[in-house]
């Protein structure tokens, strides 16, 4: 990896807003472990000024104008001492302060914010918002995290009412407003499209879904959703952004929708987002496919096959329990798996459309119930009928089988009736019951409407 | 006074309880991509187009079983039970 | 497409952050001249504390004679009566001490008001229950001098002063601060306190009214241990952006409450051992009177008095749980909420109360509200003990019964409720009816017996299942056939009862939003 100048030399001569934002990159890679501390030692703090103005432009021949590079100036001012402050963890650990390295970094950010909304800095360079905003949520949170070892939990401030105020995401939360005037900065501009910092609209949106996520405050994503759609017009095709800003975009937007039980729609985002990504992402495809397996499940009726999860031995896992119960009716079974994998479901957030599998699990079991019934006498000349009268002790003694019920045990017919009437009601089996005869009527033409019978 | 119902027989006992499941990574955070863009082919989509596995992604819920008659034998059996306690 | 090439397709595809390959083309993309805009919003330099006050000559020490009021003070703080458990002698000597030496030093010893100004111990007491200050602040002081130790006594005397000028944050509150729910709207749903069971008056008394005199006495527990010692807890200060407390001075149990707009006045907030009499008065009253808008008035201001003094402890959960309980009881389900939010938090810290209880509640207001992202959270604050819990379980199962559409299982359920939990059920009980009965109207034919609604779903006496039907659709659906009536579940039946349905869901929905 070349060093932080010649990444901005690079940059700036090519036009090229990935080269440039790498210069930004504070990390050091395997292949050059000496990178940062490089940077940092170059100069110190009283001849920095005239060291930077040196180095990436005097010395590079980059020619830009004054106000554009007085700009770099600025951001790499703060940027080197960022990097000073990650440079102790290796040099001075007990000095090193996550804290200090975040208040470095914010400054860096308010910069490059700075740079842009004065017009120094040119749209192509958007790429460097990316970074360092990205780069400031890590900060943030390895902050917050240093921060942790101390009592979490203080008072607001005097005027409110009440007691208690979480500041345990003090600095994420600090992070996420920086990163909110990032989509403002990028959504608002006003020049031609060519040139336009629209194109960093949606990788800004990412890292601000990324935060409210973590800060619990999904809620918040709605903002963001309500103001893209009123500038949608204005905004290029989504296909024109690179395929990393949009299948993570539709991602959280499909999983906004799922979490509001949204499910046909969250499905649409999802299948999108799954569709589109690359195809060697395992981990992002994983995450897909644990929010899209239960959409379908809600919203098709149908299950993952062994195909779709070879890749994803965790998914399997986690789903095949469920699949396999759902299939064979097995109520007992399928309670055990929910209640086995709950604490997993729940914090995935899957917990409740997952929930809903016990409906077709109930479905096949009396689909079960109806094929073992066989066929009433035919009339002459007719092929042959499904019986279907029923009795409700029937279904009753069905749901003994699919619950495992223990001998002895009574079944609540009122229940069992209960079960019934909401899978008509639901559309899951066509019929009618008739209360004064116990007795369920099955439809003669698809009684359980999409399985063959 | 207040009597709790049917709580102390509230631990299930664990005879063919599935094991518990595997726990997916702690950060559930989306991964920022090691590259921008990509072309179509490398798409999930596009890729399993060019392999033709994009059939059979999804099955049924539900199964014709082979043990349709156990089934059945097991229904008549609980059928009786059902019956009797009424 | 008829839009432009982004920028960076131009060029390199490569990753910003590490590999970049080397060796690509010539630039094909042409650096435009910068351009110029309005939004030229640069970043404002955030607001400094407002600097220190001038600085007072502090210590020129003079022998000094203390006025009357001051000895009387310093009996009063060594009488017996007034000894605080937990609050050491010697702690409370070393406090009286700074008071009276920062007093003399500022030449305040006549104008402080020593009648009102708490005695030492208290001061103690609720320093620890207080915030540290944060460095920075403490220039907050009539004292000038005053350094971060002497807060309590500058807080006290130098009221109108501080409140303004100092913001951590130049952008103030973010929205995620502002309330503790996942979902702001949720704290603004503001109910009007309609009691449905003014309406109930039927004859057949079932189970459920029974419950209905029982929930009545509840909003107080028993075992509830406010009356103890608050002080055992609470002890660890913690950093904060702000301010030392409030010390209060004021003596009276009633006080009105108003927002406040500028830093409270130690005159009119109410020291701990005032707010436990507070509260002993607060039960009686509203075991008397039942007057809601005098009772909640008067919580809401001995919260704000217990925040602004920052008291945490056991106390502070008692009141909170009480606070809740009464709006429960009286369907006030903004104010609930708000106690919800806060009681969550003061739960998590392990300060005491009934966390069950609440929980259970918790778990039975997002069904109401219909909060899908709040409900997976509360789901997920729930440990293995909790899910033991008869109150957890009952709301656990009322809220499966209600995914699953088992409305024989939920009426079951909402028969036999644990705690206060039947006030919230009771707000989305009539809501599940319509749609039990858009169910039942589609599945069965031709007709249920009346007495199969009432037993089903819950209703205290057939009349009632018969008024609730007769409320939401047409005379012609009940009918009288060898001699019972009987609802006729035609497919006009289960229309009218699926568009009371929507119309009740559609409800909550837009409550949830204003």
């Amino acid at each position: 990896m070349p060093s932080i100048f010649e990444d901005f030399k690079e940059g700036q001569r090519i036009g090229s807003g990935p080269r440039l934002a790498a210069a930004l990159t504070p990390v050091a890679p395997a292949e050059n472990p000496d990178r940062l501390k490089a940077f940092f030692y170059f100069s110190n703090s009283t001849r920095l000024p005239s060291d930077l103005r040196y180095s990436l432009f005097q010395a590079t021949g980059i020619r830009l104008s004054k106000q554009e590079a007085n700009s770099w100036i600025e951001i790499f001012s703060p940027y080197w001492k960022a990097v000073g402050e990650i440079v102790k963890f290796d040099e001075a650990p007990s000095h090193a302060s996550w804290v200090k390295v975040f208040d470095a970094w914010k400054e860096t950010t308010n910069m490059l914010i700075r740079g842009y909304s004065t017009n120094g800095l040119q749209a192509w360079t958007v790429p460097c918002l990316y970074i360092v905003g990205r780069y400031l949520r890590t900060f943030a949170q390895k902050a917050d995290a240093e921060l942790s070892s101390q009592d979490s939990v203080a008072f607001g401030d005097r005027f409110q009412d009440d007691a208690v105020t979480d500041f345990r995401n003090a600095k994420l939360e600090e992070a996420t407003r920086v990163i909110n005037r990032m989509f403002t900065l990028c959504l608002s501009d006003r020049a031609s499209i060519e040139e336009s910092r629209k194109w960093g609209i949606y990788d800004t949106t990412n890292l601000l879904f990324k935060s409210y996520f973590k800060l619990n405050s999904v809620g918040l994503s709605k903002n963001l959703l309500r103001a893209l759609n009123a500038s949608s017009a204005d905004l290029p095709e989504m296909d024109a952004f690179p395929k990393s800003h949009i299948v993570t975009f539709k991602y959280y937007v499909g999983v906004i929708h799922f979490l509001d039980e949204n499910y046909a729609e969250a499905e649409e985002h999802l299948s999108y987002a799954w569709n589109m990504c690359h195809q060697s992402a395992i981990k992002n495809k994983e995450l897909i496919l644990a929010y899209l397996v239960p959409c379908h499940l809600v919203t098709t009726h149908t299950l993952p096959s062994k195909k779709l999860l070879s890749s994803f031995p965790r998914l399997e896992e986690l789903f095949r329990p469920l699949c396999n119960c759902i299939k064979a009716g097995d109520l007992g079974g399928f309670d055990a798996a929910m209640t086995v994998a709950e604490e997993e479901f729940v914090k995935r957030r899957i917990y409740l459309p997952l929930e809903r599998g016990r409906d077709i699990a109930l479905r096949n079991l009396f689909r079960k119930v109806f094929i073992a019934g066989g066929f009433d006498e035919p009339k002459e000349g007719q092929p042959p009928i499904r019986r279907t009268r029923i009795p409700v002790a029937e279904f009753a003694a069905a749901v003994r089988v699919g619950t495992h019920a223990k001998e002895g045990s009574r079944v609540d017919m009122d229940e069992v009736e209960c079960l019934l009437s909401n899978l008509i009601y639901k559309g899951l089996m066509k019929g009618y019951i008739s209360r004064e005869r116990s007795m369920v009527v099955l439809s003669k033409g698809g009684a359980f409407p999409g399985t063959g019978v | 006074m207040s009597n709790p119902q049917s709580t102390t027989k509230a631990e299930p006992t664990q005879q063919s309880q599935p094991q518990k499941p595997p726990v997916l990574e702690e950060d559930d955070e989306f991964e920022d991509f090691p590259v921008e863009d990509w072309p179509q082919e490398e798409t999930e989509h596009g890729a399993a187009a060019a392999n033709g596995t994009n059939n059979h992604l999804w099955e049924e819920s539900w199964d014709d079983d082979d043990a349709a008659e156990d089934f059945s034998k097991q229904l008549k059996e609980e059928l009786k039970k059902v019956e009797a306690s009424h | 497409m008829s839009s432009g090439i982004p920028p960076w397709r131009a060029t390199a595809s490569a990753t910003a952050t590490t590999s970049l390959h080397s060796g690509h083309a010539a630039p094909a993309y042409i650096p435009v001249q910068a351009r110029r805009s309005l939004t030229s919003k640069a970043a404002k330099p955030a607001p400094s504390p407002a600097a220190p006050l001038t600085s007072t000559e502090a210590a020129d020490r003079k022998r000094v004679e203390f006025p009357e009021a001051v000895r009387k003070y310093v009996q009063r703080s060594f009488a017996p009566e007034n000894r605080l458990p937990g609050v050491e002698r010697r702690e409370m000597e070393i406090k009286l001490k700074t008071i009276i030496t920062e007093a003399a030093e500022s030449k305040l010893l006549d104008q402080i008001d020593w009648e009102t100004l708490p005695l030492p111990q208290v001061m103690v007491q609720n320093d620890r229950n207080r915030v540290l200050a944060s460095p920075g602040v403490s220039s907050w002081g009539v004292f000038g001098t005053a350094s971060p130790k002497k807060l309590t006594v500058v807080d006290d005397l130098s009221k109108k002063r501080k409140s303004v000028e100092y913001q951590g944050d130049a952008n103030g509150c973010p929205p995620w601060r502002q309330t503790n729910s996942q979902n702001a709207f949720e704290d603004r749903i503001t109910y009007p306190s309609t009691d449905k069971r003014q309406k109930i008056d039927m004859k057949n008394t079932s189970k459920s009214k029974a419950n209905l005199e029982m929930r009545r006495k509840r909003f107080e527990d028993p075992n509830a241990r406010h009356g103890s010692s608050p002080s055992s807890r609470g002890d660890s200060p913690t950093p904060s952006a702000d301010q030392g407390p409030v010390v209060g001075r004021c003596q009276n149990l009633e006080k009105n409450y108003f927002r406040l707009t500028s830093a409270p006045n130690p005159d009119t907030v109410r020291p701990l051992p005032v707010l436990m009499k507070t509260l002993d008065l607060l039960k009686k009253k509203w075991k008397k009177d039942n007057n809601y808008g005098y009772i909640c008035d008067q919580f809401k201001s001995l919260r704000q008095d217990l925040t602004v003094q920052h008291i945490r402890n056991e106390f502070t959960v008692s009141v909170y749980e009480i606070h809740a309980r009464i709006a429960l009881e009286k369907g006030d389900l903004g104010e609930y909420n708000q106690c919800q939010t806060q009681l969550r938090a003061l739960y998590a810290q392990q300060l005491g109360g009934h966390p069950t209880e609440f929980r259970a509640y918790r778990i039975l207001y997002f069904i109401h509200t219909r909060n899908w992202t709040a409900m997976n959270d509360a789901l997920a604050d729930l440990t293995a003990a909790d899910k033991r819990d008869p109150a957890v379980k009952h709301a656990l199962d009322v809220r499966s019964a209600l995914a699953l559409g088992n409305y024989h299982r939920f009426f079951q359920l909402y028969l036999d409720t644990p705690n206060m939990g039947a006030y919230l059920m009771d707000m989305f009980v009539d809501r599940e009816r319509l749609s039990a009965l858009a169910a039942i109207c589609k599945a069965y034919k031709p007709d249920v017996k009346i007495r199969f609604i009432t037993e089903e779903l819950g209703f205290e006496s057939d009349e009632q299942s018969a008024h609730f039907i007769l409320d939401h659709t047409a005379e012609d659906l009940l009918q009288e056939k060898d001699g019972v009536v009987r609802l006729l579940t035609s497919g006009k039946a289960g229309q009218l009862f699926e568009g009371a349905k929507a119309d009740a869901h559609r409800v909550v929905d837009i409550k949830g939003q204003i």
